[in-house]
């Protein structure tokens, strides 16, 4: 696929949805290198798939289930603690954006909680906090609307266990 | 912490800013090819495909035109088993193609993996182990038809031990490599469907 048009409409739909390929590739890893390979892997899987592409379900559905289905089901080890090859630089910064002081502090109790997550509860949160209708959610990943409403309570209650152990130190020895 | 405040601090998140975005190492990143395992498991596969190949064909030309013709059946066997290892590789790089679908609903996808991945594991295996007896059996025939002096009957006596052994060593290293990958998956799908 070496069309220029192609390439270049690609890019800009890369462009536009960076924001929701950082966030996966920060829920699903936590090295600096793996969300970079994973950021590789995504946009490989999305230009793979593009052609393929008619429009039938909505971009963010097809993007979401590409995005979702690299990060979960694909075959990839994390990284162990030694890394003696450095990946090439990445179009997009995967660095963490640094914030000011405290909401500094709000962003890594967001990211600490969902990170105590299993893996389908961080999709489905991450869905459910990009304000995804259970419809879409359906759509992206194969689960009934009845199922999605029932783990999505489960989630919100275990959240706010979460949180309140890591905010006031609840349940903490 | 509610899950609303969440969503607040979750919408309020930056994306990496413009400034870092390359489109060139973007363009540059898809002409690479895919890291993923399942991409150079096959990219592997078709490496030692070709690879047995270019060892094969000298082999046979040497045992067919060599030798005044005295050594053609081993010629005959390497072509046997030059059929099989295409077909075997064949297999394999057809199951791996079907193992995934990006674009498909993660639980179908999910099944489909660990659908495919049985099959793959459970070809892998009886290939692995039915490779041994077959291999012997036909070079007893050889044996008995070029070499009609040697009793090779006592090599079959060993042939049960060997191949129940080669089952359980092809067994534990297939869970060793898939074991805890298919595991994981199955954890997924049912984690996806309980209720």
């Amino acid at each position: 696929m070496q069309d220029p048009a192609i390439q270049e409409a690609f890019v800009r739909l890369v462009s536009e949805h960076r924001g929701m390929l950082y966030k996966v590739c920060r829920l699903y890893c936590f090295s600096e290198a793996d969300r970079q390979d994973l950021f590789q892997e995504i946009v490989f899987q999305l230009w793979r798939s593009y052609p393929g592409f008619r429009g039938e379900a909505r971009i963010s559905t097809w993007l979401y289930r590409i995005a979702l289905n690299t990060a979960i089901s694909g075959l990839r080890k994390q990284r162990g603690l030694i890394t003696t090859v450095e990946p090439d630089r990445l179009p997009t910064e995967l660095q963490d954006i640094q914030y000011p002081a405290e909401k500094e502090e709000q962003v890594q109790l967001l990211y600490a909680a969902i990170d105590k997550l299993t893996e389908v509860e961080k999709a489905l949160t991450m869905l459910y906090l990009d304000d995804r209708s259970y419809n879409e959610m359906e759509e992206i990943l194969g689960i009934s609307q009845n199922n999605l409403r029932v783990k999505m309570n489960r989630i919100r209650e275990k959240l706010r266990k979460i949180t309140q152990a890591d905010v006031y130190g609840i349940g903490k020895s | 912490m509610e899950l609303e405040s969440l969503k607040y601090i979750w919408h309020s998140l930056e994306v990496p800013p413009d400034v870092e975005y390359d489109r060139r190492a973007l363009l540059a990143l898809l002409e690479k090819k895919s890291q993923a395992p399942i991409a150079r498991m096959r990219r592997n596969l078709i490496g030692e495909g070709i690879l047995l190949f270019v060892a094969y064909i000298p082999a046979i030309l040497i045992f067919l035109l060599g030798f005044n013709g005295r050594l053609a059946a081993v010629s005959w066997l390497f072509i046997l088993l030059l059929v099989f290892f295409f077909a075997y590789y064949y297999r394999k790089y057809r199951l791996l193609s079907k193992m995934q679908c990006p674009t498909c609903e993660l639980r179908s996808n999910l099944a489909r993996q660990v659908h495919t991945l049985r099959r793959y594991t459970r070809f892998y295996l009886l290939t692995g182990t039915g490779m041994i007896p077959l291999a012997y059996i036909a070079a007893y025939f050889i044996i008995r038809w070029k070499l009609p002096a040697v009793n090779p009957t006592p090599w079959l006596i060993l042939l049960i031990p060997i191949t129940i052994g080669m089952y359980y060593i092809n067994a534990s290293y297939v869970n060793r490599l898939y074991g805890r990958h298919i595991k994981k998956l199955q954890d997924l799908l049912q984690e996806l469907d309980s209720e």
